[in-house]
């Protein structure tokens, strides 16, 4: 890993990452205010039968308990937007953003080997993942005090949720990367990456709120994080497992690829 | 043609039959050339014929085809890294960091290049980037100051082989003139410079060796002097009465009197033709200096591509 170009890295991210992480923290303080707020007319209006159960489901979330209730503030869309940014927008734009810049030929003249680059920037991205990870579950956390509901909570269990979630967003990540790595302009490796992620959402999303759909959740990242099943005492480490499987594939496939590759002149 | 690697421990750059395909373009046709240590070595082609792909080839942008390359003695597949370590790269149309400030941008470049920049004061001198310059972002920089940062990061590190593609584009006459001067210190220095081009008159005025190349192959490979030395000289001559009879002299051809004017080609000996014209009748006598430009366009004869290169 090069130390100068992974500093540089998070410089040229600083400005975003700081308005991603004062948005991640304040999104994260308002769901168990939401939840304290809500929870219970959410139970009474399932058990009254007037709308589905399932449709106040939403992913591996729910309203109806706090570790339901951090699981949905972490799968929605505004959790997954935030830390999207850097999961997919950066590390797409980090290779071939540079490429159709034509800055990464400047870099490249450098005595740094493209596998450097690729462990540098994907080091670079995980790092910012992390640090808009521990903004979104910091936040939750302040909120669960602010609210008094720790005692509905396993907090020993958070340094696992942060990893699983860092998981699932460094798959998502590596993916990007290699999509980065395999294109020599940003647009199609952005699409892939932004079809990747949506396909792994809908997968995830159809299947908790359709019932005879529920068999699609399995074939979603999204499926294996669960803050919640961790938070109750019930992790199960085939979900680290297939995260770290859908983590390793991407970065074997740009490491044996990115090098062999040929870097044409930008247009 | 082919030029068999003379010398090769001191060879900087040595390509051996060095073939480069992009599907069914053929980008780089069996190129064996070298660059001997400390000579300023012109790369010349229109747009197209293959420079950038070898000056990417070299630097592992690029991996060749067919054939093997070594830059300072070093593999261009195996020691990548290292030659890059040891070399300085100017890329032609240079992007830089729109958001950085040219001193930021420099330093950056600077500290991944890993071996300091001990020039740049002197290169900021030369190319007329005072600090108040510098602390501007690139992104309001104009095209020539783009360059100007371009040609610092590429010596700032005083490295041993300058490769650059196409310098002096978007400079002005006067940093041009910095340009060159800067390359007559280099070669006093013992640095090698690779530096591809297709204005004739600037490789003519710096390089020591020309290389040229059509299509991915290469077409000669001289001396400048030696290459101009071949090259057919235009001459005229004004005469006090009429003109003689000057049929005979060797080299001299294309010969055409009108009244008391002559002109004609010469090849050759330019002293013979001297001694052989010597009259106390002759009153005026100009010889054209040989060109570059002539000898490229005999390689190019016929060919579109001629006209992508200036004079």
């Amino acid at each position: 890993m090069n130390l100068r170009l992974y500093l540089q890295t998070l410089r040229w991210n600083r400005v975003r990452l700081l308005a991603v992480v004062l948005a991640s923290i304040g999104w994260g303080i308002l769901i168990p205010v939401i939840y304290v707020a809500f929870a219970d007319a959410f139970k009474n209006l399932a058990n009254s039968g007037a709308i589905p159960k399932e449709l106040l489901n939403f992913g591996s979330g729910s309203l109806f308990t706090l570790p339901g209730a951090l699981t949905l503030g972490l799968q929605h869309p505004l959790a997954i937007a935030f830390v999207g940014i850097f999961a997919v927008g950066s590390t797409v734009s980090s290779i071939a953003g540079e490429r159709e810049a034509g800055t990464l030929e400047v870099l490249l003249a450098r005595p740094i080997s493209r596998r450097t680059l690729y462990l540098t920037l994907a080091a670079a991205s995980a790092s910012l993942i992390a640090i808009v990870m521990a903004a979104l579950l910091g936040g939750q956390l302040i909120g669960v005090a602010i609210q008094g509901v720790g005692d509905e909570l396993d907090l020993a269990q958070m340094p696992l949720v942060f990893l699983n979630g860092l998981m699932l967003w460094s798959a998502f990540a590596a993916f990007g990367l290699a999509a980065s790595v395999s294109f020599d302009r940003h647009a199609p490796a952005i699409g892939l990456t932004l079809a990747y992620l949506l396909i792994n959402y809908f997968l995830e999303i159809l299947g908790s709120l359709w019932r005879d759909a529920a068999w699609t959740q399995q074939y979603s990242l999204f499926h294996h994080f669960n803050p919640g099943k961790i938070l109750t005492g019930k992790t199960d480490p085939l979900d680290f497992l297939i995260l770290a499987v859908a983590i390793v594939i991407p970065v074997a496939y740009a490491l044996v690829v990115f090098p062999r590759r040929d870097l044409a002149a930008p247009s | 043609m082919q030029a068999e690697p003379t010398g090769a421990p001191q060879a900087v750059i040595a390509t051996k039959g060095l073939t480069k395909h992009y599907d069914t373009v053929k980008a780089l046709l069996d190129l064996t050339l070298d660059v001997r240590s400390g000579e300023i070595f012109g790369f010349l082609g229109p747009n197209g014929a293959g420079k950038s792909t070898l000056i990417r080839t070299l630097l592992g942008f690029l991996h060749a085809t067919e054939g093997s390359a070594r830059v300072l003695g070093l593999d261009i597949e195996a020691d990548s890294v290292e030659i890059r370590r040891r070399t300085g790269y100017l890329p032609g149309g240079i992007a830089l960091y729109d958001s950085l400030s040219g001193a930021d941008a420099l330093d950056y470049l600077a500290d991944l290049q890993d071996r300091g920049a001990a020039m740049r004061e002197e290169l900021c001198e030369r190319l007329q980037m005072p600090p108040s310059v510098l602390r501007r972002k690139v992104r309001d920089y104009s095209r020539g100051m783009r360059q100007k940062i371009g040609v610092i990061q590429a010596f700032q590190h005083d490295p041993e082989l300058a490769i650059l593609d196409e310098p002096t584009e978007g400079l002005d006459p006067l940093m041009q003139h910095a340009f060159y001067a800067l390359m007559d210190d280099q070669r006093k220095k013992g640095r090698t410079i690779f530096f591809s081009s297709h204005v004739l008159s600037e490789v003519e005025r710096v390089c020591d060796r020309v290389a040229i190349i059509r299509s991915g192959q290469l077409m000669a490979l001289q001396n400048v002097d030696d290459l101009l030395a071949r090259r057919k000289r235009k001459v005229e001559l004004r005469w006090r009465g009429a003109a003689p009879e000057l049929a005979g002299i060797p080299g001299l051809a294309d010969v055409r009197v009108d009244g008391n004017k002559m002109s004609a080609t010469l090849l050759g000996d330019v002293s013979e033709f001297v001694r052989a014209i010597a009259s106390p009748s002759l009153e005026d006598l100009t010889i054209e200096p040989a060109r570059l430009e002539e000898a490229f366009l005999e390689y190019y004869a016929g060919d579109d591509a001629s006209e992508e290169v200036r004079g």
